[in-house]
C-alpha cells in the first residue's frame, strides 16, 4: 500500500464543532414559519382491540385547535414502514411475500401504542390538551405476546394473507424445505460422537438512541412533500412516501437533520407517514411531531426476540459434523422487516464454522408487540448469544479448548460466506484470536479459574463473530456519488449516505481527499438533501464506509483522471508521465515542465479567450466526478471478544470485569472512529446479555419503555475496555477498508455468556441473564445434586 | 395556569419572559429563548441531556426544573461556553479525544464535565464514572469520554497552575 496521507490519521471529525458547542440542528432543533404540532392519540390501555367508537368532537373545539384527523381523514393506503421491498427484486419480492399491512391510523389496535387519531394545533402543549379530549371506546381481544400463543389453532388471525400468524418463514421456492441449509443434517447426526441442544431465548432490547423520534413536513405551494426527518436511509423513504402519498419523486423532499444515533431504530419509515399525513391536511403549514421518550419507544421498532432453539454434533476429534436450528421470533403488530432478520440470523450463523451439514429455519410469527425490525447487527447478536454458547457446551464435553477449537473450526478464505455462493475473500480471525487471547492471558486465567469454591468466582469467555460490509448479494448496494471541482481545487462531494454519528461523512471524506490526493480541509461533504443527491440505499448492515466509500472513491478517480487527461493536453505529454504532488501536477524527471490543479480548475471554469490568438486558455468545463457504484462484494469483517466477569452465588449479581475487544477492520480509515464504534457496541452487547429487555405484562402493556425501568449499561458498569485493531486489507474495500458499525455489538454477547459458563458451571439460556435466572439456575442445580 | 414574570441570565445576557407555573426549564430554554442546544431526552431525569448550569457550575436537569424557580438565576448551556471563538477546555478535550458521535447528549456531558471538574479538578477514573451516572451516552460506551474529562482535568489544571 503506498504511502497514506489522510487515511488512517485521526483528523478531526466533520461534524463535532457544531455538536460540541450546541449549533448543530437536529429535527427537534428546526424551527419553521408558521409551525404546526401534531399529536398522535395512541392506545395505551389495550395491545389488542377493536375501536368501536371514535369521537373527536370535543378536541376539535379546543383552543389552538386546527385540525382532528381519525382513520377516514388520511390515505387509506396500506404500506411496510421497513423498506426492504425496495433492496430487492419484484420476483424476489414475490417470494419472500413481504406486505403492507400498516396503516396511517387504525381501528384494529394490535400492539401498546398503536395511533388512533391525531391533532394539529398552535403549540405542542394545545395538541396535547385537545388529545386527551379525544374519546375512544374499545372491544378487547385476546391477547398473543409470543409465537407459541399467536400460532395457536383458535387464535385470531392478524392478516388474512399470513395464516397461523405466520408473517415468514424461508420461503420453499427460494430455500427448499423451508431452510437455509447445506449437506444432510440428519446424516450428519447419525455420525456424531457427540450432541448438545438446547432451547434459548433472546430478549427484546431497545436502541435508545438519545433522539427521540421528530419529524417535520410541510406540503408547500409547489404542490411538494417536504419532509426534515433524521433517517438512516432519505432516499429510500423519498420512494417510500412517493408511494404512499402518489406522487413523483420529484415532488418529494426529504432534508436529512442531525441524526441523534440511530442503530437500526431509523432504518426505514418511522413516524414520516403520519407526519406527512397531516400536513398534507394542511397544505403550506409545516407540522411538528415530537415523540416522547415513551412514545419513541414503541413506535420505532426493536430487536426481534424470540425462541432460538439449536442442536450441535461433533467428532470425537472435534470435528463439528451438524448444526441444526429455529429461530422462531415474535414478530410484533405489523410485518416491517419480517423476512430480513428471519433470514440473517441464520446467515451469520451458516458463516461461522465449518460444519459438514447445517440446517436453519427462520420464522415471523405477528404478535401484539411493539413492532421489530433492524437493531445493529440484524439477528447477529441473537445468533451469538446462542451458537457461542453451545459450542462452548461442546468444547467442554470434548475437553478442548474453546479458543483452540474456534481457531481450527471458523470459516475462513474460500469458505461461503454468510450467503452461500459468495465465499470469503479475507479473513484475519486468527490474529484476532491471538491477540486477544495474548491480551487478556487467557491461558493462565483459564487455568486459574478452574474449581472455584468461594462466593464470588470469576470467569473468562471467548465468541467470534462473522458480519458483513453491506447487505450484498442479499439486497441490491448502490451509492451515486457526485464530486463538483470549484474554481478554487476545493472539491463538494455529494451524496445520500446519512451519518447516524458514528463518523461516515469523516471517513467518506478522508477516503475522498486520499483519492484525490488533496487535503482533507480541501474536502468538503454535501449530504442528506435528495433533491441534489443522487440514489443510495441507506446507512444500514455496515455498509456506508464499504459501499459509499467505494462510490466516493470511484468519483474522485474519475476526477483525478480529468485533471491528468487536462495536464496531460497542457504539458503535452503522457499521462503516464505526470505524478501529482501538493496539487500540482508534474512531469516526471523535468523539474520546470508542471501545472497546479488551481490553474485546470480555474480555466475549466474561467474559460476565457485569447484576445490575440483566438484560442481558448486552458481546457474548458468545470470538472465533475460521477460514480454508480455497485460493490463487487461484501468484504466479511471478523471479530473476537474475550470477557472476564465475577458473579456473586450469593446475589447472582455479574461484574463484567474486562472486555478485549479484536477486530478485523481491513484498515482502519479513521482509528477513532473505529474504537468509537467498537465501544458503544461493547455497551450495547454487554445490555442485551445481561440487562436490557423490554418487558410487558400478560396483557401487553408495556412496563418499561422508558429510561427509569430499563437499563443500559451506565459510565460506572463498563468494564475495562481494550480494542485491537486487526489490520489486513480487504482487496475490495476502499484502500482496504470494511465494515464496522455492528461488529462491536456482537461477540460481546457471547463472549459474556461463556465467561458465566466458565465462572458457574452453568449455561443460561434466556437473556438478559438477571441475577434472578442465574440464583434459580444454581438452586436448580443444587436440586438436582441433592 | 398562573404566570410569572422572570428574569434569567442565560450564557451572560439577561432575558425577560412570562411563564407559566408548569413550564419547564428545558421548554423556557428551547423554546421560549430558543437555547435548542439543550435536549430533550426523556423528560424524567434519567438520561442528562437536558443538562445545564446553574450560577456558574452547578449541574441540574432542565426538564426536572421549573423555569418560575430560576427567577434571577444565571444559566449556563452548551452555547455559552466558547469565547472569542476559542473552545472550552472541555469542549476541546471531547473532540480531540474521540469522544463525539451522534452528539446528542454531548451538550450534557460537556456541561456535567464542568461540574464535576469545579467539585474536584482532579478526579480518578472511578470518581469521573459515578459523577457521569445521570448522563446516557448511548454511542461510545462511555470510554472516550472518560478520557475527554481526564484529558480536560489535566488541560484545566495546567491553566490554573
Amino acid at each position: 500500500m503506498e504511502d497514506l496521507k489522510v487515511v488512517g490519521k485521526r483528523v478531526e471529525r466533520v461534524d463535532v464543532r457544531a455538536k460540541v458547542t450546541g449549533g448543530a440542528l437536529y429535527a427537534a432543533d428546526v424551527q419553521l414559519a408558521g409551525m404546526l404540532y401534531g399529536k398522535i392519540v395512541r392506545c395505551y390501555d389495550h395491545a389488542h382491540a377493536r375501536v368501536t367508537s371514535l369521537d373527536l368532537s370535543e378536541a376539535a373545539k379546543c383552543k389552538g385547535v386546527i385540525k382532528v384527523l381519525g382513520p377516514k381523514d388520511v390515505t387509506q393506503k396500506e404500506y411496510n414502514a421497513s423498506v426492504l421491498d425496495m433492496m430487492v427484486s419484484a420476483d424476489m419480492r414475490g417470494v419472500l411475500g413481504d406486505i403492507d399491512d400498516q396503516s396511517i391510523f387504525t381501528d384494529h389496535v394490535k400492539h401498546y401504542g398503536d395511533a388512533i387519531a391525531a391533532v394539529i394545533a398552535t403549540s405542542e402543549e394545545a395538541a396535547e390538551r385537545a388529545a386527551e379530549k379525544i374519546r375512544v371506546t374499545y372491544e378487547e381481544l385476546p391477547v398473543y405476546m409470543t409465537a407459541e400463543a399467536a400460532k395457536h389453532p383458535d387464535a385470531l388471525q392478524f392478516r388474512p394473507e399470513k395464516p397461523g400468524n405466520l408473517a415468514f418463514q424461508l420461503p420453499e421456492m427460494a430455500f427448499p424445505d423451508n431452510a437455509y441449509a447445506w449437506g444432510d443434517v440428519e446424516d450428519s447426526f447419525a455420525g456424531a460422537d457427540i450432541i448438545v441442544e438446547d432451547s434459548f431465548y433472546v430478549p427484546k432490547q431497545k436502541q435508545c438512541q438519545m433522539e427521540p423520534g421528530t419529524y417535520i413536513a410541510l406540503y408547500d405551494d409547489q404542490k411538494r412533500l417536504n419532509c426534515w426527518t433524521s433517517t438512516q436511509m432519505p432516499k429510500l423513504v423519498q420512494k417510500k412516501l412517493a408511494n404512499l402519498f402518489e406522487l413523483p419523486m420529484t415532488r418529494v423532499r426529504i432534508n436529512i437533520t442531525v441524526i441523534g444515533g440511530g442503530f437500526g431504530a431509523r432504518l426505514g419509515m418511522v413516524l414520516e407517514p403520519e407526519t406527512c399525513a397531516l400536513a398534507m391536511a394542511v397544505p403550506g403549514r409545516p407540522v411538528k411531531l415530537l415523540s416522547t421518550r415513551e412514545e419513541d419507544w414503541v413506535t420505532s421498532p426493536s430487536r426481534h426476540p424470540g425462541k432460538y432453539w439449536m442442536k450441535m454434533g461433533f467428532k470425537k476429534d472435534g470435528t463439528p459434523v451438524a448444526c441444526d436450528a429455529r429461530f422462531e421470533n415474535y414478530k410484533g403488530a405489523y410485518y416491517v422487516d419480517a423476512s430480513g432478520t428471519a433470514f440473517t440470523t441464520g446467515a451469520w450463523l451458516g458463516g461461522m464454522y465449518k460444519f459438514d451439514s447445517l440446517r436453519y429455519r427462520g420464522e415471523s410469527y405477528y404478535t401484539n408487540q411493539s413492532i421489530c425490525g433492524a437493531f445493529r447487527g440484524y439477528g447477529n447478536p441473537q445468533t451469538n448469544f446462542v451458537m457461542e454458547q453451545m459450542v462452548d457446551r461442546g468444547c467442554a464435553e470434548l475437553g478442548v479448548d474453546p479458543i483452540e477449537w474456534r481457531r481450527k473450526w471458523h470459516k475462513t478464505i474460500g469458505d461461503d460466506g454468510w450467503c452461500i455462493g459468495v465465499p470469503y475473500n479475507s479473513c484475519a480471525l486468527d490474529e484476532c484470536l491471538d491477540r486477544a487471547s495474548a491480551a487478556i492471558g487467557w491461558t493462565e486465567k483459564r487455568a486459574k479459574y478452574k474449581n472455584q469454591t468461594g462466593t464470588v468466582r470469576r470467569g473468562i469467555g471467548v465468541a467470534v463473530m462473522n458480519h458483513t460490509s453491506g447487505a450484498m448479494p442479499m439486497l441490491l448496494e448502490h451509492t451515486v456519488c457526485d464530486v463538483l471541482m470549484h474554481q478554487d481545487a476545493t472539491v463538494t462531494i455529494n451524496l445520500a449516505c446519512s451519518d447516524m454519528g458514528q463518523g461516515s461523512h469523516t471517513t467518506l471524506r478522508q477516503v475522498a481527499a486520499e483519492t484525490l490526493g488533496f487535503p482533507y480541509e480541501d474536502v468538503h461533504m454535501s449530504v442528506g438533501d435528495t433533491d441534489a443527491a443522487g440514489f443510495d440505499i441507506g446507512a444500514h448492515a455496515s455498509r456506508t464506509l464499504y459501499v459509499g466509500g467505494g462510490a466516493v472513491k470511484q468519483a474522485c478517480e474519475d476526477v483525478r483522471r480529468q485533471l491528468f487527461d487536462r495536464a496531460a493536453l497542457e504539458l503535452e505529454e503522457d499521462v503516464g508521465n505526470l505524478y501529482m504532488e501538493d496539487k500540482i501536477i508534474h512531469v516526471k524527471g523535468s523539474s520546470n515542465k508542471s501545472i497546479s490543479v488551481q490553474t485546470i480548475a480555474d480555466q475549466g471554469v474561467n474559460n476565457f479567450m485569447n484576445p490575440e490568438t483566438g484560442e481558448l486558455i486552458g481546457q474548458p468545463g468545470q470538472i465533475q466526478g460521477y460514480a454508480s457504484f455497485f460493490p463487487p462484494h461484501n468484504a466479511p469483517p471478523f471479530g473476537a471478544t474475550i470477557a472476564e466477569v465475577e458473579v456473586d452465588m450469593e446475589t447472582g449479581e455479574v461484574r463484567v470485569i474486562e472486555l478485549v475487544n479484536a477486530h478485523d477492520v481491513g484498515r482502519a480509515i479513521h482509528p477513532g472512529v473505529v474504537e468509537g464504534q467498537l465501544d458503544g457496541g461493547a455497551q450495547q452487547g454487554l445490555g442485551m446479555v445481561l440487562t436490557e429487555e423490554t418487558y410487558y405484562d400478560d396483557k401487553g402493556i408495556c412496563l418499561n419503555n422508558n429510561f427509569t425501568d430499563y437499563k443500559m449499561f451506565g459510565p460506572s458498569d463498563m468494564p475495562k475496555m481494550t480494542n485491537i485493531l486487526v489490520e489486513n486489507p480487504d482487496p475490495t474495500g476502499p484502500f482496504g477498508a470494511k465494515g464496522v458499525g455492528e461488529a462491536g455489538i456482537v461477540p460481546p454477547v457471547g463472549a459474556t455468556a461463556n465467561a458465566i459458563f466458565n465462572a458457574i458451571g452453568i449455561q443460561i439460556l434466556e437473556a438478559p441473564i438477571t441475577p434472578e435466572k442465574i440464583l434459580k439456575a444454581l438452586a436448580e442445580k443444587e436440586k438436582g445434586l441433592s | 395556569m398562573k404566570k410569572h414574570a422572570i428574569t434569567l441570565t442565560v450564557n451572560g445576557e439577561e432575558r425577560d419572559l412570562i411563564v407559566s407555573s408548569n413550564r419547564t426549564l428545558l421548554d423556557a430554554l428551547r423554546d421560549d429563548l430558543g437555547f435548542t442546544d439543550t435536549k430533550y431526552g426523556c423528560g424524567t431525569g434519567e438520561c442528562g441531556a437536558c443538562t445545564v448550569l446553574v450560577d456558574g457550575t452547578t449541574s441540574i436537569n432542565g426538564c426536572l426544573t421549573l423555569a418560575a424557580t430560576m427567577d434571577g438565576r444565571s444559566i449556563t448551556t452548551a452555547a455559552g461556553l466558547a469565547h472569542d471563538g476559542a473552545l472550552h477546555p472541555v469542549q476541546q478535550a471531547f473532540i480531540d479525544n474521540d469522544a463525539i458521535q451522534c452528539g446528542f447528549c454531548i451538550p450534557g456531558m460537556v456541561l456535567k464535565t464542568i461540574s464535576i471538574l469545579a467539585d474536584n479538578p482532579r478526579p480518578t477514573e472511578d470518581e469521573i464514572r459515578h459523577g457521569l451516572e445521570g448522563s446516557i451516552c448511548r454511542c461510545t460506551g462511555y470510554a472516550k469520554i472518560v478520557e475527554a474529562v481526564q484529558d480536560a482535568s489535566h488541560r484545566m489544571a495546567g491553566v490554573g497552575e
